[in-house]
């Protein structure tokens, strides 16, 4: 729906704030991290739940995605080690950098912060399924974290192309 | 002018990328609002200068060479780039358009082309294409063959992808996919639509019957 015409000052002013939009979240990112660093000298333990966890029906048994949002109320970070299923052979994290897709070996949880998966972003993994997850099923997920103790999850499993901000 | 529109479109991805990496403190979340409103509220980007069509000649899932602009010359056609070990956004960008695709009428669905071109050639035979594509919509084409000719092929279409490898630091394969769906024209076969991997099944069903005609949507 976006026409980019060539040549209209009024697009290219639109251009110059998009840049500077990218800009201002390039810098809130650097913020971002510093407030992690601070936020770790807090003496109460990370308090951490799961929530907004979804599988997309995959395709195959051989690959599927898996995303949740891991919360830590509390004011010391923590990190996630570990995901385990009884349903996948393999379950690896990853992060995807401009279409680059790259395993991780742990994420952080932030003191007073989240960490995200989401479509696009940052994915859950999973290989060698034991039978194909159909729409309609849970998969159970053990999350391990270098502080606290394991998380167990509940992920049910939704439409190939169900989209969490549509809820559909 | 379009080179200076992509490289904006470029920073932008690159900003929202590295958010959700970060995606934790309540800066970040502002900033990722601001970001999202900017770019998903307009799912196509119509282009003034459409992009030729790649003179691709590649292996389909058949194995039979599939030669794409003569075989979707006066077609309209969608074209993705990506790979089958993709757990997240190729089968989801897939997924999305054979969605989209069943609410055409049969005659329209007859029409389009969906043409997925492996980044991974080396693991995507043509019989493991066809086993994933079965999987999302048998009518798709799914393409393989030599990298360099794929990468080359990509290249003029503005996306910029990398031999799948192990990364030196972790030993941990990297592949890479195309953040773009380019929509071509059946009147002029030019690539004259792009979609960003924001895009949904609802963007999708409402702008498929214009494409389909190579109307703007």
């Amino acid at each position: 729906m976006t026409s980019i015409k060539s040549a209209k000052p009024v697009k290219l002013a639109k251009h110059l704030v998009l840049t500077g939009i990218a800009i201002t979240g390039a810098l809130a990112l650097a913020g971002c991290g510093s407030s992690n660093v601070s936020g770790s000298s807090g003496s109460s333990l990370p308090e951490l739940s799961v929530g907004a966890s979804y599988m997309p029906q995959p395709v195959s048994t051989d690959m599927a995605a898996g995303f949740l949002t891991i919360t830590n109320k509390g004011g010391t970070k923590d990190e996630l080690t570990s995901v385990t299923s009884d349903s996948a052979g393999e379950i690896t994290m990853h992060e995807t950098n401009g279409g680059a897709m790259e395993q991780v070996s742990s994420f952080e949880v932030p003191a007073h912060g989240q960490l995200v998966f989401k479509s696009g972003g940052n994915h859950l993994m999973f290989e060698k399924l034991k039978r194909r997850p159909a729409q309609g099923d849970t998969i159970t997920l053990k999350l391990k974290f270098a502080e606290s103790g394991p998380l167990t999850v509940e992920m049910p499993v939704k439409s190939a192309t169900y989209n969490p901000s549509t809820g559909h | 002018m379009r080179k200076k529109t992509f490289a904006a479109a470029a920073l932008l991805a690159a900003a929202s990328l590295a958010l959700s990496a970060c995606g934790s403190g309540d800066d970040a979340k502002s900033a990722v609002t601001v970001v999202s409103g900017a770019t998903s509220n307009k799912a196509a980007t119509i282009l003034d200068t459409p992009f030729e069509k790649p003179d691709l000649v590649l292996t389909d899932t058949h194995g039979e060479k599939y030669d794409l602009r003569a075989e979707t010359k006066g077609r309209p056609t969608l074209v993705y780039f990506g790979y089958t070990h993709c757990p997240d956004v190729c089968p989801l960008t897939m997924n999305n358009l054979a969605v989209a695709k069943k609410a055409l009428s049969k005659a329209d669905q007859a029409k389009l082309r969906v043409v997925f071109v492996t980044t991974d050639p080396a693991r995507d035979t043509p019989s493991e294409l066809g086993k994933w594509l079965k999987g999302i919509d048998p009518a798709f084409v799914g393409l393989t063959g030599d990298f360099a000719t794929i990468q080359a092929g990509a290249r003029t279409l503005g996306i910029s992808i990398e031999p799948t490898h192990r990364d030196k630091k972790t030993g941990k394969v990297v592949s890479v996919h195309g953040t773009q769906v380019i929509a071509f024209s059946p009147k002029t076969n030019g690539g004259y639509v792009l979609y960003g991997e924001d895009a949904t099944v609802d963007d999708y069903t409402k702008d498929l019957p214009k494409l389909i005609k190579g109307e703007n949507p």
